[in-house]
């Protein structure tokens, strides 16, 4: 009975008007924000973080029993199989042992001759880990969402991210101890990279889809379907060599890539303390 | 003097329990992990509460709850600020517009009716960021993330009831009514 009369509020006409206007100026706001998107203004970040600062610990709590079961899962799984994997890991320890003495006389090789060449490495980057809280996927964005921990002070936004198998994304907000990753496959990544065999270069982008499009390689590029695609370092905005993805198929005018990781099985992450601008000692030195 | 505050009080409870139980049920879809997709479905209680707390409740639900529940979509979602604001914004009017012509109490009408709000907002959501990022978004996706939500709906819509029988008294909206 009363259901029905709540349709039928009347309102003030001036109140009317004003939620109009109220209306209409939250539109505003809302294609404001768009637009202001890609400059980095301290208030919209500021909103952003907020609102992770109040949402995201509450995820992580809750995940906490989650976690737990899933540990002792895999741990009553290991036990379940643990004659089976100590023989797998008997033969692979073979081959590794080969493989050692190989490698241990490489890089001899490869000292000598960089100390002929006059080479200098580039200085190894320092990492910190962080685990990974909630995950944000489907048709309209891919990110995820990591607890950083005491570690949340060094680190900074536009870090790389990676995980066992390669590159998964970069730092695009830290609020607290907690910080976002925008994935290569977000509609939103663009990495520059190099093709591990024939050294060719392109970008990949992101389409918010489990593949993602290489674009910008030269049109009679050596890339064949299987080859792993590199970061190159390129732009400076990501350290070189770190393997991003596999090339799924090539066709007449495009060239499907997929990424090394899955993020739905990706636990805990690294992040790369690698600096993306350059000190002011360092631009003087360039300019 | 002490019933004016009460009322006050007992009006801004109103208005924040719609928003916070689409919080609540946000939340709990983002908990599993280690399955794609569950992606598709973690962003349905926003679409079925702005719908659902609509054209079920508008004297609890007006479009700054929506605003607001666009601004934690936006950062959760890792898209940029102001699509979904947008974009539930738009299923808000929808939503006014369908319960103002049809009769949504019925809930086989009112899920077909969801049906095409989703899809307005969705296809409206797509062409944004399609146009802001100068690429399609793949519409196969898209497909999935519209059909995983209209099939979760009836779901979402039975929780939404229990909490609005539970916090949501029959009699505060009589007297708003009457006054």
């Amino acid at each position: 009975m009363f259901r029905q009369r709540v349709l039928f509020l009347k309102e003030n006409y001036i109140l009317r008007i004003l939620k109009r206007f109220i209306l209409a100026g939250l539109f505003a706001i809302a294609l404001l924000l768009i637009l202001v998107h890609k400059i980095d203004l301290g208030l919209i970040s500021g909103v952003s973080k907020s609102v992770m600062f109040v949402t995201v610990p509450v995820i992580n709590t809750l995940t906490m029993p989650a976690r737990g079961l899933s540990y002792g899962y895999k741990q009553a799984l290991s036990v379940i199989n643990v004659y089976q994997e100590n023989k797998r890991l008997i033969k692979e320890n073979d081959e590794l042992y080969l493989l050692k003495d190989r490698m241990k006389a490489l890089k001899a090789e490869n000292d000598l001759l960089k100390k002929l060449l006059h080479h200098y490495d580039t200085p190894e980057v320092q990492s910190r880990t962080a685990r990974v809280v909630a995950e944000t996927g489907g048709a309209f964005a891919n990110a995820l969402i990591i607890y950083l921990g005491d570690n949340s002070d060094e680190i900074k936004i536009g870090y790389p991210v990676v995980c066992s198998k390669g590159l998964i994304g970069r730092i695009d907000l830290i609020s607290g101890k907690y910080a976002r990753v925008t994935l290569l496959t977000d509609i939103n990544s663009k990495i520059p990279v190099v093709s591990q065999k024939s050294r060719e270069r392109g970008i990949i982008s992101g389409v918010n889809a489990p593949e993602m499009k290489l674009l910008y390689t030269p049109l009679l590029a050596e890339l064949q379907v299987g080859d792993i695609l590199v970061t190159s370092g390129v732009g400076g905005g990501l350290p070189p060599d770190i393997p991003a993805a596999r090339i799924k198929q090539i066709d007449m005018d495009s060239i499907t890539v997929v990424p090394l990781f899955n993020p739905s099985e990706t636990e805990i992450v690294k992040i790369l303390l690698y600096d993306v601008a350059p000190t002011p000692e360092t631009m003087k030195e360039l300019q | 003097m002490k019933s004016s505050i009460k009322n006050f009080l007992s009006n801004s409870a109103a208005f924040l329990v719609p928003v916070i139980s689409t919080l609540c049920l946000v939340i709990l879809l983002y908990l599993p992990r280690g399955d794609s997709y569950w992606n598709f479905l973690r962003q349905a209680p926003f679409y079925a509460g702005i719908y659902f707390w609509q054209s079920q409740r508008p004297d609890a639900f007006n479009f700054i709850s929506a605003f607001i529940l666009g601004v934690f979509a936006d950062v959760l979602g890792g898209v940029m600020l102001g699509i979904n604001i947008l974009s539930f914004l738009v299923l808000y009017l929808v939503s006014v517009f369908l319960s103002e012509r049809f009769n949504i109490k019925r809930f086989s009408y009112s899920w077909l009716l969801f049906s095409s709000a989703l899809l307005i907002t969705m296809l409206f959501k797509g062409a944004i960021i399609s146009i802001f990022f100068r690429q399609l978004l793949p519409l196969n996706l898209l497909g999935i993330e519209f059909l995983l939500t209209l099939a979760v709906y009836p779901l979402l819509a039975r929780i939404y009831i229990l909490i609005e029988r539970r916090f949501i008294h029959l009699e505060e909206r009589y007297e708003k009514v009457q006054s």
